[in-house]
């Protein structure tokens, strides 16, 4: 459906999506770089990610920002530690290491014609359904 | 003009200086939590997704925009390997690079395979940590959130261990 909403978010995803490709992230070799510690590029991209983040954070913190849509101060929400996390990470780690994928890369990755990224993109799919369906099964007891 | 000139040569070509692309990241991050009070996220649209694929379940059209991000994602990728000046991807072992050519089986059907096991293990993985890369380490880590500390440390760990053990084994 066509909202401002969406469009929004059409747009976030596409300045996301070619920010990662120029990152090097939809590299599957550049992946393995980083991983084997021989090019730390994608290293620095994620540090500095994190650093300008962490101060952008602090910054509308200290000075009470409020965000545009809501008109109160900007959220800093924290993701709750899920009963399934250690094991659920470590499951993350082994897929990460073995395709040289992660969910959003796996898209960008689709969007460049890299075909390979198709099969592992249904994969998360499939894998996301599955991870919904066990949360809810942890959550119940 | 040598400027101008400089500056368009920057903007197509494939690879930007790290900490350039680090910085635009966040700011792109952050003006999503600005304008819509939302901190990035990418697996969850994908768990959202996967509800809708399956037969008789109804969709909550709030989570729509979560799926129009992930589309976004796509033509991102479309536009930047548009502009990039390079040759179009052809999967050769030069762009899979040494490690994941001695990795992914070389048949068509046995990559396959690999590549869609590989998926599911990101999916389920994300789904039971609550993120991923981006929604824990770019998002959440920026924000301070200890949950999203401990899921990174371990992505991380486990990723560098898997990838250093799988490398010596294959010795690559």
């Amino acid at each position: 459906m066509i909202n401002r909403r969406n469009l929004l978010f059409l747009a976030f995803g596409t300045g996301f999506g070619f920010l990662l490709s120029r990152a090097g992230a939809t590299s599957p070799a550049i992946i393995s770089d980083l991983l084997l510690f021989e090019d730390l590029r994608l290293l620095w991209v994620i540090a500095t990610a994190v650093a300008v983040g962490a101060a952008l954070t602090w910054i509308a913190w200290r000075l009470g920002w409020h965000a545009r849509n809501t008109g109160k101060p900007i959220s800093i929400p924290h993701k709750p530690f899920k009963r399934g996390l250690i094991v659920g990470a470590v499951l993350f780690g082994l897929g990460w290491a073995g395709t040289g994928v992660c969910p959003g890369t796996a898209l960008a990755m689709i969007g460049e014609g890299k075909g390979f990224a198709l099969w592992v993109g249904a994969g998360i799919v499939v894998g996301s359904g599955a991870g919904t369906w066990i949360n809810r099964r942890l959550d119940q007891n | 003009m040598d400027t101008f000139a400089t500056l368009i040569d920057a903007l197509f070509s494939p690879l930007w200086t790290p900490v350039l692309v680090g910085a635009l990241i966040a700011l792109l991050a952050f003006t999503q939590r600005w304008l819509a009070d939302q901190p990035l996220s990418c697996s969850t649209g994908f768990a959202n997704l996967a509800g809708y694929l399956r037969p008789g379940t109804t969709r909550e059209p709030q989570g729509d925009w979560r799926i129009v991000f992930l589309l976004g994602i796509v033509l991102g990728g479309l536009i930047a390997a548009l502009t990039d000046g390079a040759p179009a991807w052809q999967g050769t072992a030069a762009e899979f690079g040494r490690f994941y050519t001695a990795l992914v089986p070389e048949s068509t059907v046995g990559s396959a395979i690999w590549w869609l096991v590989g998926g599911l293990l990101i999916g389920l993985g994300a789904r039971l940590a609550g993120g991923c890369t981006s929604g824990h380490t770019i998002a959440g880590v920026a924000m301070g959130a200890p949950a999203s500390l401990v899921a990174s440390a371990v992505f991380f760990a486990v990723a560098v261990g898997t990838a250093q053990l799988a490398a010596w084994m294959l010795g690559v």
